[in-house]
């Protein structure tokens, strides 16, 4: 079963990525995931998207493992309930992790109480993700769901 | 300069100086108004588009609250742009500049304009109304503190030091502040696109000014042009150096869409694409001065944006090398009224021969200057060749693009004249192989078709088409595209024929017959210079250094030209600045000096 997450994981980010860059090119959100991790680790543009890619694939395969202990625990696991997992994730992302957690450990993030000093700032993401497009939420629970739902087919899958 | 006098808002054409960062290009008002920036790139739609709709197009205003004179220079060998602004209490000096991009973590795209007060106390007000795009109304927002307006992929935050208190007014945001000697503020606007924004600090903003400047400087203290008319043949390469569209070495052949070709027509046009056309006049420039770098990216982004269509080579290209160009018309008020404000460009579906004239002299240049041809350059060249032999025979639009029916354009057969002839050269100089014994036949029978149906004896000249006997100061390009020898008569009376017939003291216009099109338009930039370049390489020095002494006096103050000029008021028109009209300042200077020895 770990082999069906550790695959799920790393598919499943893929198509989390794919679907994030492809609503970015529709104009539907600014969110950019690999570049805000990246960022966290360098001011270079082009490494922080390197890295930013790369440390995405990481958390990817690490949130995998979460849901494996989650499926192991309830001795259930499928398509749909990997989904439904994906939708509490986006929402945690949403609310907590990204709009919270993240600028708290970003070096470069903006918080409300910050203004512009003497280091560059990333724009915050603000409540829901809101403020890197008005789309960003829905993108963001529909990309998860799909990500879940593939870790859980493949953890079902190897079962 | 006093302050300018605006017509309902809108600024002469000649009144703007343009900054860049090889991305896109802002025009700058010398009245401080920013009236033009696209982003995040130069072929994007505008966020201030008030050149095109002084109303709802969006704007970047900086100046005295009270009546002002202004001075204005580019920091020498750079496109940092410095304006002055003098008023009765005071000076202030406003440098406008979009940094180039330093290691750190800098805006996508970032606009700086710093205000130092020189002397006295000077009120002055800035206002910034983003209108993303092309003219659309946005909600701001703050985010750190910083006002921001957001629409879709794209965000640009305005962020003020020592510039007043940033207030949100009727759709813009604003501030003001008073200058004293010393003093110094900034307002900077930094722009997202598909990616949060960034909030620059400011020791970090005043040290990409720096660095911007002292780039701009080395790159011009590069380039290698000696004679006369030095001046205006480094600002005419720092002009298309602004026009290089750096992520894919495309040159844009102006910044603008739609100024008109005459005041409130409907000759209006996106310039915002690179024309194939052009190549042999860049390339050409670009060597001459010394910017290997820049032709080979040219010349290789010209390859590669034609792969999808070869072995035909499109009009124009995207900047991004795609093809498609799809025309449409915006709902824009238009430059002083001037309607259509179209963008895309619908010649891209045109017949025109002569581009391949133009991209296999360009390939000869490269080819002269690198010592060879990449393999696969040589086979795709060699293509192109068989494909000019196969449809020299239509009719086209020629190169003026015009939307009259088409016809067998005097220029486009001298050009596949041209084609085929450096086809063969390069194939004698063992750089390409292919059916030379075919190109040379062809190659023939072009000129047997131009000398026997597009020659009048009565006028002593090569005519705008075949059996006609009309001029066209394209035929200029038969001396410069080297159709024939300079000096051979018909090319001598070719000459003195468009002097006669189309000149107007340093003006020429482009023709005199039917386009398709209404209304008039005024003198084509590039034909004056092309008369001089034609004049130099037919040794008629004399003529040539005197029109050029008048042709470099017609610049604005910032020593930029647009595509055309109204020879009664020197006005300028059309799209601006224009690539077209620098590259054919560069080659006449260099012609002659070549001429002089």
């Amino acid at each position: 079963m770990i082999w069906g997450a550790i695959v799920g994981g790393l598919v499943g980010t893929l198509v989390l990525t794919t679907v994030l860059r492809a609503t970015s090119e529709l104009g539907l959100t600014r969110m950019d995931i690999p570049f805000l991790l990246g960022t966290a680790v360098t001011e270079d543009r082009v490494r922080a998207k390197a890295i930013g890619y790369a440390l995405h694939f990481v958390f990817g395969l690490l949130f995998a493992l979460v849901y494996l202990a989650i499926f192991l625990v309830l001795d259930e696991s499928g398509v749909l309930l990997g989904a439904v997992f994906g939708f509490v994730h986006a929402l945690f992302a949403a609310t907590a992790l990204v709009n919270v957690l993240l600028p708290v450990v970003h070096p470069r993030m903006g918080t409300g109480f910050d203004a512009a000093g003497s280091a560059p700032l990333l724009e915050p993401p603000g409540f829901l993700l809101l403020n890197y497009g008005r789309q960003t939420p829905l993108v963001t629970i529909i990309a998860h769901v799909l990500y879940g739902g593939i870790v859980g087919g493949f953890v079902a899958w190897a079962a | 300069m006093p302050t300018p006098n605006r017509l309902d808002g809108y600024a002469p054409i000649g009144d703007y100086a343009a900054i860049g960062d090889g991305r896109t290009v802002a025009l700058v008002a010398s009245d401080g108004a920013i009236d033009w920036l696209c982003l995040p790139d130069l072929d994007s739609p505008s966020v201030f588009g008030a050149l095109l709709d002084a109303e709802s197009g969006g704007r970047f205003e900086l100046r005295p609250e009270e009546p002002f004179d202004t001075t204005r220079r580019y920091l020498p060998g750079t496109n940092v742009l410095e304006t002055t602004f003098t008023t009765s209490r005071g000076v202030v000096r406003v440098t406008d500049a979009m940094t180039l991009p330093t290691s750190g973590l800098a805006p996508y795209r970032e606009l700086v304009r710093r205000i130092e007060g020189v002397s006295g106390l000077v009120a002055m007000r800035w206002r910034i109304e983003p209108r993303p795009a092309y003219g659309t109304t946005v909600r701001l927002e703050r985010r750190a503190g910083v006002p921001i307006a957001t629409h879709g992929q794209d965000a640009v935050a305005m962020i003020a030091w020592d510039a007043g208190e940033p207030v949100a007014h009727d759709g813009g945001i604003e501030g003001r502040l008073l200058t004293a000697e010393g003093g110094l503020a900034h307002v900077v606007l930094a722009a997202a696109h598909q990616e949060p924004l960034v909030l620059p600090a400011r020791p970090e903003v005043d040290a990409r000014l720096a660095a911007t400047e002292r780039s701009w400087r080395d790159w011009s203290a590069g380039r290698l042009y000696e004679g006369p008319w030095r001046d205006a043949v480094v600002r005419s390469a720092l002009a298309l150096r602004l026009l290089v569209f750096a992520p894919s070495g495309a040159i844009a052949a102006a910044a603008t869409t739609s100024l008109p070709e005459m005041i409130g027509g409907e000759r209006n046009w996106d310039y915002r694409f690179s024309w194939p056309r052009d190549s042999a006049f860049t390339l050409r420039a670009l060597l001459a001065l010394g910017c290997s770098r820049e032709a080979d990216a040219f010349f290789s982004w010209l390859l590669h944006a034609s792969q999808l269509t070869y072995p035909e080579v499109r009009v124009l290209y995207r900047l991004n090398g795609r093809p498609e160009a799809g025309e449409r018309s915006l709902a824009l008020a238009g430059y002083r009224g001037s309607r259509p404000v179209r963008v895309g460009n619908g010649a891209a579906g045109q017949t025109q021969l002569d581009v391949y004239g133009e991209v296999l002299d360009a390939a000869h240049e490269v080819a002269r200057s690198d010592g060879g041809l990449d393999r696969d350059h040589a086979r795709w060249l060699a293509g192109v060749a068989d494909h000019v032999c196969a449809i020299w025979r239509q009719r086209d639009a020629g190169i003026w693009e015009v939307r009259s029916e088409a016809a067998h354009f005097t220029q486009s057969k001298m050009m596949c004249a041209v084609a085929l002839d450096r086809a063969s050269t390069l194939a004698e100089q063992g750089f390409l192989r292919g059916n030379v014994a075919r190109w040379r036949g062809e190659r023939d029978e072009i000129r047997a078709f131009v000398e026997s149906r597009c020659y009048s004896e009565d006028k002593r000249s090569y005519t705008r088409s075949a059996d006609e006997d009309l001029l066209d100061a394209s035929l200029l390009l038969g001396v410069i595209g080297r159709y024939a020898e300079a000096t051979s008569p018909r090319l001598l009376g070719t000459v003195d024929a468009v002097r006669r017939e189309l000149a107007r003291g340093p003006f020429v216009a482009r023709y005199l017959g039917e386009d398709g099109l209404r209304g008039g338009e005024g003198a084509f930039l590039a034909c004056s210079f092309w008369l001089v370049e034609a004049y130099a390489r037919q040794g008629r020095i004399d003529e040539a250094t005197a029109l050029m002494d008048e042709l470099i006096g017609l610049s604005n103050d910032v020593g930029l030209y647009a595509e055309e000029i109204d020879p009664a008021t020197g006005a300028f028109l059309g799209n601006f600045p224009q690539a077209l009209s620098h590259l054919a300042l560069i080659n006449a200077a260099v012609a002659v000096v070549e001429a002089a020895g």
